[in-house]
């Protein structure tokens, strides 16, 4: 195998092989039992004890929801750190780390072949192999008698396997004897022996990486933490069995598998930093990379206005989540249906131009959808866009309308032009008017409106966008955001720079609706 | 964006290489290592026997939460293949799992060579003529075979 951090020579282990041989041990042995997990079933709460150590399953009591036969019966959770009662169908074989655990037991099977070989070779005679190879426990006086093979890993593995190495007991009393060095430099083989051939044991099979934060599902199968919750994003299936997966619907909520965090730390520490860098700078380079803003490509949304979504797509899902874990905030686009060009960027699939959303509230339901309430913030213009993970990103360069002393001076200008030649000119008419009046009038028709109790302007509505603003600047994005006509005409004030210029636009639509033209 | 390609990727593109598939075969792009030049052996004993097709295979981006994307580019008469070469599996749409592969799919796809389902079709037409007179259909399977599906030197 061709491995990340480098051959058996080189690898660095969590823990010292020779001198922590017992702490090693101890990852080894099932709290219930005292031996090396046989057939482990890793419980909800990421605990793992050995099917056999299961407690017996009861009848459960007053559950009426989801009356699954399955789920009927349920088992007292043994480790004091949970002792809640878990569905006995949630408690399956832990797949790999009960491959992890038959690795071990394999080399350590072959090693004390290989010693038992050489024992047999020299003879019972030859007292000097045997005080080499000889453990004993101290607090447990009645084995001293047991003869134990080479190394301490072995003797230590061994004495767990005959269930004579109580989970508690520290001190193991080795017989160092003359060759303490050989017996040193065999602990370490062993445990790099261990290391190598457990690695493809726990290899993720959606990354092909060194799982990452283990997670095991109730059916037993383990993934890494991002990528169980970007399984979840797209499917509510077991990857691996296809059984539904029934975690919670936010995987945060759901434990590592702590055997396996426990031996990935030992075992491959080196690996398991290098992946948590790797994942930790891949999420740095999407949050805060060249394109940095996350597009939401679905439909308008307007400065400082409410926008209500329903994010059901899977890759917007992961970026969802990597909004709520970051910046809370993500650009929304329209969709490009008639692909029309946008400036450099050609004919995307998007309009260029957006507006940043803050996520005010999102709420995750138990299908994976969510809803979410954002408010919107900043204009925002496409400069380059790209993929990550399957949803747009984007460096994007903010709208600002010009200054106070801009917007006046334009006003004046427009507003000093002779009248139009033609009285009948609407647009010639708009461009004249005072920027107030453009606000009134826009005002005051949404008044006539509520008067006759137009349709889009009911209280549900108000309810949600509040009462028309005051204020200049807003009052187109409010109307807007209520007013029903096509989205492709409301995308006309995203691309404004002056208050004014978004005011006649409003402005030129009400002419429009009064006209009866639309 | 070039996104640097994942570890999976890379891996399942070196056993790929390392470890073959009898009959199949799949070459990554020198210019792009999502775009794979497939070739998949007409099973033996089935009417594509002796044939070698070709197909195309792209890696999404979001892959592999989403299943390869891969059509036919060789002519073929089968039911569940239609005149674009897009192929009717269910492993490449509601059964994907991100813990299938390339490989996985390929010898799906030879399977699906070696079984025709004509219950399910994509192409109506070539699976009205495999129901009503299947002789007639294998023979033409076989025609197009040795017509389109022949190994190039
Ligand atoms: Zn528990
Ligand atoms: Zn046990
Ligand atoms: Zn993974
Ligand atoms: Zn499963």
């Amino acid at each position: 195998m061709n491995q990340d951090a480098g051959t058996v020579e080189s690898r660095r282990l969590g823990l010292d092989a020779h001198g922590e041989a017992r702490k090693f041990v101890r990852l080894l042995q099932c709290s219930q039992c005292a031996r090396p997990y046989r057939s482990p079933v890793t419980l909800p709460c990421g605990n793992s004890l050995c099917r056999e150590c299961l407690p017996e399953a009861h009848e459960r009591e007053g559950i009426s929801y989801p009356d699954i036969p399955n789920r009927r019966k349920g088992i007292q959770c043994p480790f004091p750190s949970c002792e809640r009662e878990h569905s006995a169908s949630d408690c399956n074989v832990d797949v790999a780390l009960n491959k992890v655990m038959e690795v071990i037991a394999e080399v350590f099977a072959r090693y004390e072949n290989i010693i038992s070989n050489k024992l047999r070779a020299q003879g019972d005679t030859d007292v000097q192999m045997q005080e080499q190879v000889l453990g004993e426990v101290l607090d447990e006086k009645a084995e001293s008698e047991t003869s134990l093979p080479r190394g301490r890993l072995l003797a230590a593995y061994i004495l767990a396997m005959q269930g004579q190495l109580s989970l508690d007991s520290d001190t193991i009393k080795y017989d160092s004897g003359t060759a303490a060095e050989s017996e040193r430099s065999a602990d370490f083989t062993m445990m790099h022996d261990i290391s190598d051939t457990a690695l493809p044991q726990v290899d993720c099979q959606v990354c092909y990486n060194l799982m990452l934060d283990p997670v095991t599902t109730f059916c037993g199968h383990t993934l890494c933490r991002v990528c169980m919750s970007r399984v979840l994003d797209h499917s509510l299936h077991c990857p691996i069995c296809r059984r539904v997966l029934a975690l919670p619907p936010t995987i945060g909520l759901h434990p590592n598998n702590k055997t396996l965090v426990d031996l990935s730390n030992t075992l491959w520490p080196d690996m398991v930093k290098a992946r948590r860098e790797t994942v930790a700078a891949e999420e740095q380079e999407i949050a805060q990379g060249d394109m940095n803003t996350p597009l939401f490509v679905c439909t308008l949304g307007f400065p400082e206005q409410p926008t209500f979504l329903r994010i059901f797509e899977p890759r917007y899902r992961l970026m969802l989540r990597r909004c709520l874990e970051g910046s809370r905030e993500f650009g929304i686009l329209m969709y490009n249906r008639y692909s029309e060009p946008q400036g450099d960027l050609g004919p995307v699939h998007f309009y260029q131009i957006g507006t940043m959303l803050r996520i005010v509230r999102a709420q995750l339901l138990a299908d994976g959808t969510s809803l979410v309430e954002t408010v919107g913030t900043e204009r925002f213009r496409v400069t380059r866009h790209g993929v990550a993970d399957g949803y747009a990103i984007g460096n994007v360069e903010l709208i600002h309308d010009v200054n106070l002393a801009e917007e006046e001076r334009i006003e004046a200008a427009e507003t000093s032009q002779p009248p139009p030649a033609d009285e009948e000119d609407v647009h010639a008419q708009i461009a004249r008017m005072p920027t107030v009046d453009l606000l009134r009038f826009g005002q005051e028709f949404v008044r006539r409106m509520q008067g006759r109790s137009a349709n889009w302007l009911q209280q549900r509505v108000l309810d949600i966008h509040g009462q028309p603003p005051d204020d200049a600047r807003l009052f187109p994005y409010w109307f807007a955001s209520v007013l029903p006509i096509s989205e492709e005409e409301k995308y006309k004030l995203l691309d404004t720079r002056t208050v004014r210029d978004r005011l006649k636009i409003t402005a030129a639509w009400i002419k429009r609706i009064e006209s009866q033209r639309w | 964006m070039t996104a640097p390609l994942p570890k999976r990727i890379i891996k399942e593109t070196e056993r790929l290489q390392t470890e073959p598939v009898p009959g199949i075969s799949a070459q990554p792009h020198d210019d792009n290592a999502r775009y794979f030049d497939v070739m998949v052996q007409g099973p033996d004993g089935s009417c594509y026997e002796g044939g070698v097709f070709s197909l195309e295979l792209f890696l999404p981006d979001d892959y592999p939460m989403t299943p390869p994307r891969i059509r036919f580019l060789t002519r073929i008469y089968h039911p569940n293949i239609d005149r674009l070469g897009r192929i009717c599996l269910d492993v490449l749409k509601n059964n994907w799992s991100p813990a299938l592969q390339i490989r996985t799919i390929l010898l799906s796809i030879q399977a699906l060579l070696g079984a025709p389902n004509p219950e399910d079709p994509l192409n109506e037409a070539v699976a009205k003529q495999w129901k009503e007179n299947q002789g007639e259909a294998i023979k033409t399977a076989r025609e197009w075979t040795k017509l389109y599906a022949q190994p190039k030197q």
